[in-house]
């Protein structure tokens, strides 16, 4: 599903790269713990993998397409095929659950019946089905995160990726997300999560990718986050 | 796919209001310089018009050598019709030349009793369907044998087609210049639109919007302010044109003005036009340096 080929991310005007000699295979279905301090180069591996970044040299592959291969006019089709969640949610704040959700959909130009079939669907499965008629920006930070989930799932994407997506929450909601990123795994989804909360990668034994200075320093199935 | 343009013009209006006293700022720029541009426009038509009026007046008088009997007169005739750029050639003998001359005369035509006959030859009166071709075609009738002597306008007419041309070039040469103005004032306010949903667009970006689609708000947006500007410069363009020609057909009334019905409606489309097509180039030179991402 993702594959890291000799990658080295040189950001421009820096002279340390971000990340260096990445090599990474996810497999279709995965669950990816990417962890490591502030720094290591987690939010810059996921932003390579959704083409916000191009690499400096090596190759990353997203579901068998090369992206730094992609026209600029192609990009928008490729990120439609992923769905991201951020730490700051990057939700319209005027706007209701509802659109903000639709708003994935509308972009792709989706017919009104397929939003009106796919919004609820996605807010069900999030729990915020209730609230699909609020303003974003009337809602707590766990519910903000629970929107975005449902706007990156609402294309049914083959995969996801977050990043930091419980950084600004806390332990009660972060674990929400966290479960509602498992859920979404088990129906097929690859999921790729950048993070640095300790104890769910420790609790949940899922594989983890650990990064420092912007190299692979350990790469485990059922690893733990490691770090004191 | 209806309804997505429904929602783009929505946002486009939503975001004129916005950003309300900008927009006024640029929709009264735009109707300045649209406003200018018309009145250059009026200018040129007009006196393009009166060039035309002049240019129409040119003709050649070809006098014809004594003794040239009607038949070869006719023949001459024809064939000087045949000639290329002559609408009308018409024959003028002595007599209808005398007393063409005695009226142009007037109170003076005392000059012409003294006369024991009539010195003026028979001539021809040929009028020209394209004014550019007076040189060639006055050349052309002076290479008959019949024709004694041609005489027109010279040097005027090159004079006078010289200016008509230097004029329109330097209409034009205006007009490009406040199109030029206009799109950078309309992209300046696009880009104030586009500053305050900056974040907006940096998440449409990432949920995978086209350019096309993050576009189409903004441009609807400058093709509304230009429209909408161009229809102000065109009222007022109207009502000043109008008021214009009355106080010249009353004032001035052998000045040729255009009607100001036959004027004003292509004046008023291509205003229209222009300035959608304004608001159009402005707002994606505005979007240019935000979708680069």
């Amino acid at each position: 599903m993702v594959r890291f080929v000799n990658v080295t991310k040189i950001y421009p005007g820096q002279t340390k790269p971000s990340l260096q000699g990445i090599n990474l295979e996810i497999d279709r279905g995965e669950f990816v713990f990417i962890v490591g301090p502030s720094g290591a180069g987690k939010s810059t591996l996921t932003r390579l993998i959704y083409r916000e970044e191009l690499p400096t040299s090596g190759q990353v592959w997203v579901g068998g397409i090369n992206v730094a291969k992609l026209k600029r006019s192609q990009v928008p089709y490729f990120r439609r095929t992923l769905g991201v969640v951020f730490q700051d949610f990057k939700l319209l704040p005027d706007r209701t659950v509802f659109e903000n959700v639709a708003f994935a959909l509308e972009v792709t130009d989706a017919s009104r019946r397929e939003i009106l079939r796919r919004v609820p669907a996605a807010l069900e499965l999030v729990g915020m089905r209730d609230k699909a008629n609020q303003r974003a920006q009337e809602l707590s930070g766990g519910e903000q995160q629970r929107v975005a989930v449902a706007r990156a799932i609402v294309r049914n994407p083959s995969l996801v990726i977050a990043d930091e997506p419980t950084g600004n929450l806390d332990p009660e909601n972060a674990w929400q997300i966290m479960r509602l990123l498992l859920n979404i795994n088990q129906m097929g989804t690859t999921v790729i999560v950048a993070t640095h909360a300790r104890e769910m990668v420790d609790a949940l034994r899922k594989r983890v990718v650990a990064l420092e200075n912007g190299t692979i320093v350990r790469d485990e199935e059922r690893g733990v986050y490691g770090y004191a | 796919m209806l309804r997505s343009w429904a929602q783009a013009l929505r946002q486009a209006v939503q975001s004129i209001t916005r950003s309300g006293l900008m927009s006024l700022a640029s929709l009264a720029t735009v109707s300045v310089s649209l406003l200018v541009l018309a009145v250059v426009a009026c200018v040129a038509v007009n006196l393009n018009l009166m060039a035309r009026e002049l240019e129409s007046q040119l003709e050649i008088r070809a006098f014809l050598r004594d003794g040239v009997n009607p038949a070869a007169r006719q023949a001459l005739i024809e064939q000087i019709q045949a000639l290329e750029g002559v609408r009308s050639v018409t024959f003028i003998s002595k007599e209808e030349g005398l007393a063409m001359m005695r009226e142009r005369l007037g109170e003076q035509r005392w000059i012409l009793e003294e006369l024991e006959e009539n010195p003026l030859p028979d001539s021809l009166k040929i009028e020209l369907a394209d004014p550019h071709q007076v040189v060639a075609v006055a050349e052309k009738v002076a290479a008959f044998p019949q024709v004694e002597k041609v005489r027109y306008g010279q040097g005027v007419a090159e004079k006078l087609l010289a200016v008509t041309r230097a004029i329109r070039i330097a209409g034009l040469a205006m007009v490009l210049l406040l199109m030029v103005a206009t799109v950078f004032t309309l992209a300046n306010t696009i880009r104030l639109a586009v500053e305050a949903r900056r974040r907006e667009i940096a998440i449409m970006k990432l949920v995978g919007a086209t350019d096309w689609f993050i576009r189409r708000p903004f441009v609807m947006a400058g093709i509304l302010l230009g429209m909408v500007g161009a229809a102000l410069a065109a009222g007022l363009v109207y009502m000043g044109y109008q008021y214009l020609v009355r106080f010249l057909v009353t004032n001035l009334p052998f000045v040729p003005v255009a009607p100001p019905a036959e004027l004003m409606q292509p004046l008023g489309s291509g205003l229209l036009a222009l300035g959608a097509l304004l608001g159009m180039v402005g707002s994606w030179i505005s979007l240019r340096r935000y979708l680069r991402v």
